[in-house]
């Protein structure tokens, strides 16, 4: 489910940097005022290295531009607390976006909000925890973690569609890609759930203590923690609502809303006319027109093939100018060695 | 398998001490220039093959400044690729009216987007793989505590990288051990993948918890970072401000170019 730059625009990633960095932010603070913060850290550290090794395996999702795998957010909530949860997976998804090329580097928000955010701070206070605080047994932790696994990976799958759209680089239209990303995600859900509860009945049964300890500490923060989840989707909301989309719609070009050509989403409507200016403008600036494929049947193979021949020939240069460097790095290595 | 893992999340690391012009620069100001990079590329529309086309460029100079092997990243541009793949068709099936002809050859709107993405994907992705390759991590993760970002979560960031051949080791000898015992099975069945697991885990916090004391033992403290900053120099400045005033006037240009049109 990891989201790629090139299905971005610079309005959505900046925005889900922000936001996600700024509920990370907020982790931090509230780790840093429990008592056993040193302690934790190793703990933090291995359980990241942990959900590292267990997503090593990744399969492609026909049509949607990510990929499904485990995500390890609910099973790290449940073994360490939503917060610290939270900051370990952001940790894992930046070096599997550094080293592994699995998700982008403006895309970080976005996947950390998706696969962090959601599962760590939404699905395991509001679902799990309360399926599981009256009494801790291996059948309700089987149930709890199924239900919250599969809840979890259809909000992150809805926000993948969402974040995809807005960016407007995918034509997928909004109800096709729905149909696409929810099903698909509802397997691996279970599959993810299944795997997920025999992980902790597992933990449960042989050191019941690390489970228990999470589950008491967070009924006791319960109220805090819950006022704080609603707080944060409140503002992610509208963060994501409000400002992605003034920005998106008046900004001038990478822009085009796919949604916008889909109809029967009312609310982007009614940004029609400033759509509509903002594709002139676009149309306007792009580069294409000169290479004629924005006009078709007027004339036939000259621009485009003047494209092809420009386009290549940059290639060309930018290789040779790569190859003149190394050959003159060379030559100066043989001089040194020479000497 | 697993050991290989190993090998492929340490050998750009490994690559990262050399020695070149662009290693020596500033991770900061490396940092910066990949992020205006990545910025600029995606800034542009769904068609803009035309204008992406010029930043191959920045990596492939970088590349070939730095020493580094092409193959080595490219290969990790194609794990990235089906990705964009999968989106880049389902452009060519709904967006597929006729955007211009060649020698007779129609061409949609659908076909230059699904070349733009995959563009966009490989500009990308290199540009962050070279930023890897040619900055070691603990370089990194400094520049980060520079940015402002918070200690804890760098020092988790630096755990979690290193924990990880840990714990591929810990996988790696339990899958021996497991495989010896069941008449050497190839894979894990499904009905022991959560005892397998769950013992892993519980392995790895008593590792986890003996490596901690050692560091501790050895004088390391959460809040001091021993290794030293680069500090900017001229160089340092000059690429910063060289690049991203080379990718605007890449941007700016094209849409001068579309007023003159």
């Amino acid at each position: 489910m990891h989201m790629a730059d090139a299905l971005l625009s610079p309005a959505v990633g900046t925005t889900m940097c922000a936001i996600s960095a700024s509920i990370n932010v907020l982790a931090v603070n509230k780790i840093k005022r429990e008592e056993l913060c040193e302690k934790k850290i190793p703990i933090m550290a291995v359980l990241g290295a942990f959900v590292f090794a267990t997503q090593m395996i990744n399969f492609a999702i026909p049509g949607t531009g990510s990929s499904g795998h485990i995500g390890g957010g609910i099973l790290l909530a449940a073994l360490i607390g939503a917060f610290p949860a939270l900051l370990s997976i952001s940790a894992v998804l930046i070096i599997q976006c550094l080293f592994f090329a699995d998700g982008g580097l403006l895309a970080i928000g976005c996947n950390i909000f998706n696969l962090g955010v959601i599962p760590c701070l939404v699905v395991y206070p509001l679902v799990f925890r309360s399926l599981v605080c009256k009494s801790t047994t291996t059948g309700r932790i089987t149930f709890a973690t199924i239900a919250s696994a599969v809840i979890a990976l259809q909000l992150g799958a809805f926000c993948v569609v969402l974040e995809t759209l807005f960016s407007g680089i995918t034509s997928l239209p909004f109800a096709t890609f729905t149909l696409l990303m929810q099903p698909i995600h509802l397997a691996i859900g279970i599959v993810e759930g299944i795997v997920t509860a025999a992980i902790l009945c597992f933990v449960y049964k042989f050191r019941p203590e690390i489970l228990e300890s999470t589950i008491q500490r967070a009924t006791i923060n319960k109220s805090i923690q819950t006022k704080w989840t609603l707080v944060i989707l409140a503002c992610a909301t509208l963060l994501l609502g409000g400002i992605a989309s003034l920005f998106v719609s008046s900004a001038p070009d990478g822009l085009e809303w796919a949604i916008w050509k889909t109809t029967g989403v009312t609310e982007l409507e009614a940004n029609g006319k400033v759509s509509e200016v903002a594709t002139a403008i676009q149309d306007s600036t792009t580069i294409m027109p000169d290479y004629n494929f924005r006009e078709p049947g007027e004339g036939k193979a000259g621009k485009p093939l003047a494209g092809l021949l420009g386009g290549t020939m940059t290639l060309f240069l930018a290789g040779a100018c790569a190859y003149t460097i190394s050959a003159i790095k060379k030559r100066g290595r043989k001089k040194q060695t020479a000497c | 398998m697993l050991i290989s893992k190993i090998h492929e999340l340490y050998g750009l690391e490994q690559l990262s001490s050399g020695d070149t012009c662009v290693h020596r620069l500033n991770p900061t100001a490396k940092l910066i220039t990949t992020i205006a990079f990545i910025l600029t590329v995606v800034s542009f529309n769904r068609y803009a093959i035309g204008s992406l086309i010029p930043f191959v460029f920045f990596p492939t100079i970088l590349m070939a400044l730095s020493d580094t092997p092409y193959l080595l990243l490219f290969k990790r541009f194609l794990i990235a690729l089906p990705f964009c793949i999968f989106a880049g068709i389902a452009n060519i099936v709904f967006d597929s009216g006729v955007a211009t002809s060649l020698y007779g050859i129609d061409i949609s709107y659908g076909t230059i987007s699904f070349i733009a993405i995959l563009l966009r994907a490989y500009l990308c992705v290199m540009s962050v793989m070279i930023l890897i390759s040619v900055t070691p991590l603990s370089e990194i993760t400094n520049s980060l505590r520079c940015l402002r970002m918070p200690n804890l979560f760098v020092v988790i960031f630096e755990m979690v990288y290193r924990y990880f051949a840990v714990i591929l080791d810990e996988a790696n000898s339990m899958y021996v051990a497991y495989s010896l015992r069941s008449c050497r099975r190839r894979g894990i069945k499904m009905n022991d993948m959560g005892s397998f697991i769950g013992q892993l885990l519980l392995r790895s916090f008593d590792r986890a918890e003996r490596v901690y004391s050692a560091m501790k033992c050895r004088g390391y403290a959460v809040g001091i970072s021993s290794r030293k900053t680069k500090n900017w120099r001229w160089p340092d400045i000059a690429f910063c401000v060289t690049c991203c005033l080379a990718f605007v006037t890449l941007r700016v240009f094209n849409i001068k170019i579309s007023f003159f049109y």
